[in-house]
């Protein structure tokens, strides 16, 4: 199918396409990869007259070290994380995750700023940030503000982005051996998550210190196994399986055609153990 | 870009290739463009000044329609015609077998997405906004969803005729038998979909003299053509179709969608009219395969020998007819598997309801029943202490043995050799699950795996199924032969109406033809309705039936060549006469080259080509119905995720007979291609329905294997011969489909020891979430759980 009409603007700077966002208000979307904007106008489930394309913003395309933080621009894509040298060894779980996005032709259109900004709870990489406590830098109309990745995801489909705000870079602590996995359920090759888990775990003297765990597609927003965190804090590396038995506790995932929410549940919990066990060992 | 092309009654100039022999492999002409994406498919239609239909369909699968009001719509600036039920000029319904399938609805409408009225507008958005502006009044009913309820006395009835579309009732020997061992069980197929990845799509160009060009994809022109002219009110000879490129069929496409609306629409606003559905539409543009509820008992003796088989089969016809008879006739005819049944009692019910018409899709009927019967002889199996194939080997078929339905098995049958072969292959090698490849395992790169949890396990299964129209219809194909000489140089131009879905149906007509003439220059020129039906590119039957025809033309040309050569040069050769390399021979003398002959004139040869009648059955569902039957077995080895329900399969293993192989290359496209289909019935592939709603008409919620999810395929081959067929070759599209279901599902209860009683399995149920688990025995080469009695079987 064929998207409805649309007015084309190309933004040259991130200040310019605040500025175009302020000029054409509520009817305009910023244009990343497209791989998740142009497939819902196709299905008009979105309808926007003016597109304005940000693809162009090579400044935006980066991966940086800053300090014990990793700098990645919005515009990076999903393969360049992948390959970067700097992410894989500093912030392995992220290269891992982006080099599962679809296929490889989503991972070199797709942006990890559109992936976050679209607000899909089951997109791989949300809730990787989310278990990896990034902040999100963002460019308004009013100068640059700085959101915890906590805050950011409102519910599905919304962001705390406002309409003339753009996701400029996002930044995530280096791991510095922590142990980490991702893993991602999906009945077909190269398909969206049903259910995916990342886990972050941290470990002194042959115990654990903390456990970070970010689900996808567990809720309408990503987030965090947070009674297996708990009993994971301080606790035996004994501990993982009985601790993953509580991964599902507090969640109520939807039932659709892809799984019921029981059947969620019983993923999480599954895929919880075994990322921590995989994060054990790493 | 690629090219588009502007349909056009002058025929293209085709380029001659030479296509090798029969049993050649050889590249296929349209190969390279699909890869390439050059190929023209009939949504690449386009000319000048063309305009783009649209149609409106019913949200709601039961209604009744009270009022239909265009008028907004047709004051839209850019719309050229507005059309409803009230606009059909000739016959108001259609359908192949029972013409009950509204063109446009009125009073009522039966299923989701059934069309209501159609719009031509300049362009495809305009086209769009303009169904929204049509206004129909509908008054809500309760949809008919379970064929079980449809079949109730005290339900609704949907048509005049009643719920029930059709009923066939087979009685085979003492009825009432019994037997020491019993194993029953209810099992179910899920609603599959054909899934072509060219969705509907053609152009309909109007004459000015009243009558229509169409070009479209489609499975048999002539059928097409006859429905058309039929609610168009024109002689058949005014409606004129040319096949376009068609992106995939099996089986969808038998059954009209765009056709007569986009004539209808041509001839009302004067210009060309480009129809073409979108994913989602197609998924609501055409049949699917028949979900259904199947009830079987098998009894045996304590040797395994099979003494009776009960079933009664419940199949979900949806909204319409299409050709669910033949369906039902040939589930109920295929009940019992490719064994030996001295008794049986098979009960096919096929039902209307309010979800989607279901029709035609590759296995036809014997699918369904290949899952439940397979499934009863591993229960069986389990139950007398045997190995399932050995089960299977002491009750299969063999020539001279009488089906359930009284005809008698033909040479060859060769069930005891395919199910031998695949047993006696190879096992894949079993690699050390830890520390492998994430690609070999089952999650592949999505990493929930490695090795947690994974269980490998094996199963067979064996079917059958017959090749072509059976039960008495009068099957037959239409084949121009023409030999004459261009540039010096001697060619043969083929024409047929069979239709080119992807089968590889051109290069074998254009093989065959330079076997038969021994003239290496081949053009097929495009199928159309200026010759003869050539009856349906289904049921496998083109190789055996258009192939037949084909064959049979060259042969009338090579009688008129010899016949010519003999009024010049006499008739004494001392040797047959023989054409090759362009040449007529005698014995190994070169009697006169063709370019020679034919100079002054080439030879033309039009046949009508049938295969041996078959039989309706009788009141009992006994009769001499199919003409032919094919054979496969399959042993699939997968592995699962216990905890998770993922599945690895790991390798196919198959053994076919094909009578004799014609293209190894075609033949392979096919096996793989039906094995992949297979795969996606026992695994992935369901159109999911609630209420009579499609919950899932689109490629990322219809999950479709890809080919990370299909495992290598070992195959062989047998060739035993036909005796009635051309070349003794047998259809082979169907085959590979029917039988790997059940043997991926076999392998999963090996592996799990759970019942997976429904396809497509879902995880849920393999990871224990949903159903009961049982315990039974291995099959050879598993490693699965170990033997316990089934408790609840009688
Ligand atoms: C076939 C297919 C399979 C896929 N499979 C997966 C998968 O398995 N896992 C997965 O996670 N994703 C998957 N995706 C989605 C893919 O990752 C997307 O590319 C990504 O989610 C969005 O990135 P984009 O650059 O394409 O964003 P776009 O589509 O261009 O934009 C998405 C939304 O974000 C907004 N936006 C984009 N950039 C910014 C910005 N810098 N600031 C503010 N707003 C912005 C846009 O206005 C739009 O609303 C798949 C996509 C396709 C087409």
């Amino acid at each position: 199918m064929i998207p409805l009409k649309f007015d084309y603007e190309v933004a040259e700077s991130a200040q310019h396409a605040v500025e175009l966002l302020g000029q054409h208000g509520d009817e305009a979307k910023l244009l990343a990869g497209g791989h998740s904007l142009l497939p819902i106008m196709k299905l008009r489930l979105a309808a926007p007259t003016v597109l304005i394309d940000i693809g162009r913003l090579n400044d935006l395309n980066y991966v940086r070290e800053d300090g014990d933080k990793l700098a990645i621009g919005a515009m990076t894509r999903h393969t360049d994380v992948e390959h970067s040298d700097l992410v894989k060894s500093e912030c392995g779980i992220l290269a891992y995750t982006a080099g599962l996005v679809g296929d490889p032709q989503v991972r070199h259109r797709g942006t990890i700023g559109g992936s976050l900004a679209h607000g899909d709870a089951a997109s791989d990489l949300p809730g990787v940030f989310l278990a990896l406590d990034a902040e999100f830098k963002i460019t308004g109309s009013g100068g640059d503000r700085t959101i915890a990745a906590a805050d950011f995801f409102e519910d599905y489909l919304m962001t705390a982005l406002a309409p003339d705000e753009i996701l400029t870079e996002v930044r995530v602590p280096k791991l510095n051996g922590a142990g980490w996995s991702y893993r991602k359920f999906n009945r077909r090759a190269q398909d969206w998550a049903v259910v995916g888990v990342g886990a972050i775990l941290e470990r002194s003297n042959g115990s654990i210190s903390s456990a970070r765990i970010g689900f996808t597609n567990m809720a309408s927003v990503p987030v965090r196994a947070s009674a297996t965190e708990q009993a994971l804090s301080g606790a035996s590396v004994d501990s993982i399986a009985e601790a993953a038995e509580s991964a599902a506790d507090g969640t109520s995932p939807s039932s659709d055609i892809a799984a019921s929410s029981e059947f969620r549940q019983h993923l999480a919990r599954v895929l919880t153990k075994r990322a921590l066990d995989e994060a054990l060992s790493r | 870009m690629k090219a588009e092309s502007a349909p056009t009654r002058e025929r293209p100039k085709i380029l001659p290739s030479n296509p090798g022999k029969i049993g050649e492999s050889r590249p296929r002409a349209d190969g390279v463009p699909k890869v390439r994406g050059e190929f023209e498919y009939s949504s690449d239609l386009r000319v000048d000044g063309m305009l783009w239909g649209a149609t409106l369909r019913s949200p709601h699968p039961h209604a009744n329609i009270w009022s239909i009001d265009t008028a907004e719509a047709e004051d839209m600036p850019g719309v050229y015609s507005v059309l409803t039920h009230e606009d059909v000029p000739g016959r108001k319904v259609y359908g192949m077998e029972v013409p009950d399938q509204p063109v446009l609805a009125w009073e009522h409408v039966r299923y989701e997405g059934e069309p209501i009225a159609v719009v031509a507008a300049d362009h495809p958005e305009t086209a769009r906004r303009a169904l929204e502006k049509i206004a129909v009044d509908y008054e809500i009913l309760d949809p008919i969803t379970d064929p079980a309820e449809a079949l109730r006395e005290d339900t609704p009835k949907l048509h005049l005729s009643g719920n029930v579309l059709k009923e066939v009732h087979i009685k085979h020997g003492d009825v009432e038998a019994t037997a020491d061992v019993v194993v029953s069980g209810e099992y179910e197929v899920g609603m599959q979909d054909q899934a072509f990845l060219g969705p509907e799509s053609g152009m309909a160009v109007p004459d000015g003299r009243g009558g229509v060009d169409l070009f479209i994809s489609t499975q048999w022109l002539h059928i097409d053509r006859d429905q058309i002219a039929e609610s168009l009110d024109l002689p058949p000879e005014d409606v004129r179709l040319t096949l376009s490129g068609v992106g995939g069929a099996f089986g969808g496409r038998e059954d009209l969608s765009m056709q007569i609306h986009s004539c209808m629409l041509a001839l009302d606003a004067g210009r060309p009219v480009k129809m073409m559905y979108n994913r989602e539409e197609s998924f609501y543009g055409h049949v699917h395969r028949h979900p259904c509820k199947m009830e079987y008992e098998h009894g045996a003796d304590r040797e395994g020998n099979l003494v009776y088989v009960k079933a009664r089969l419940v199949f979900d016809g949806g909204a319409y007819a299409s050709s669910s008879n033949a369906v039902c006739l040939n589930a109920g005819t295929f009940a019992c598997g490719p064994y030996d049944v001295p008794n049986a009692r098979i009960d096919s019910y096929m039902l209307y309801t309010n979800n989607p018409p279901c029709g035609a899709m590759r296995g036809f009927g014997a699918v369904q029943v290949c899952f439940a019967h397979e499934t009863q002889m591993d229960k069986l199996a389990n139950k007398l202490g045997m190995n399932p194939v050995e089960l299977r080997l002491k009750n299969a078929m063999k020539p001279g043995d009488k089906f359930p339905f009284g005809q008698t098995v033909p040479e060859p049958a060769p069930v005891a050799e395919i199910l031998e072969r695949v047993e006696n292959m190879p096992m894949p090698e079993e690699e050390e699950i830890i520390g492998r490849d994430l690609r070999r395992l089952p999650g592949g790169v999505s990493n929930v795996t490695r090795g947690e949890g994974v269980k490998r396990g094996v199963g067979y299964a064996v079917g059958y199924k017959n090749i072509g129209f059976s039960a008495g219809f009068d099957d037959y194909s239409t084949a121009s032969i023409a030999l004459s000489v261009e540039d010096g140089e001697p060619i043969i131009y083929v024409h047929t109406a069979a239709a080119e879905v992807g089968q590889g149906g051109v290069t074998l007509q254009a093989q065959i033809s330079r076997t038969e003439l021994g003239v290496e220059n081949v053009a097929v020129l495009p199928a159309d309705t200026r010759i003869g039906s050539a009856g349906s590119t289904s049921a496998s039957r083109q190789s055996y039936v258009t192939g037949g025809a084909v064959k049979m033309a060259c042969e009338a040309v090579r009688g008129k060549v010899f016949e010519r050569v003999r009024e010049e040069f006499g008739d004494e050769f001392g040797g047959e006469l023989s054409m090759e390399d362009g040449s007529v021979l005698a014995g190994n003398r070169r009697i006169v080259a063709l370019a020679e002959l034919l100079e002054n004139g080439g030879i033309e040869e039009t046949v009508v080509y049938r295969h041996k009648p078959t039989y309706p059955l009788d009141e009992n569902g006994q009769g001499d119905a199919h003409f032919q039957f094919a054979f496969a077995a399959h042993r699939a080895v997968v592995e699962v995720d216990e905890e998770l329900g993922l599945v690895r399969v790991v390798e196919i293993a198959t053994a076919q007979d094909v009578g004799k192989i014609m293209n190894p290359q075609s033949l392979e496209g096919q096996i793989q291609g039906g094995v992949a289909q297979g795969l996606g019935l026992a695994l992935l592939e369901e159109i999911q329905m609630k209420d009579g709603k499609v919950q899932n008409a689109s490629f990322t919620d219809y999950l479709l294997p890809t080919i990370l999810d299909m495992p290598p395929v070992r195959m062989e081959v047998l060739e035993l011969a036909d005796p009635d067929s051309p070349y003794g070759l047998k259809g082979v599209g169907e085959p590979p489909t029917i039988s790997s279901t059940p043997a991926i599902v076999a392998a999963l209860r090996d592996a799990t020891g759970r019942e997976l009683n429904r396809v497509p399995v879902k995880p849920e149920q393999l990871a224990g979430i949903e159903g009961e688990p049982i315990r039974r025995a291995p099959q050879p080469g598993s490693r699965g759980p170990v033997a316990d009695d089934l408790g609840s079987e009688a």
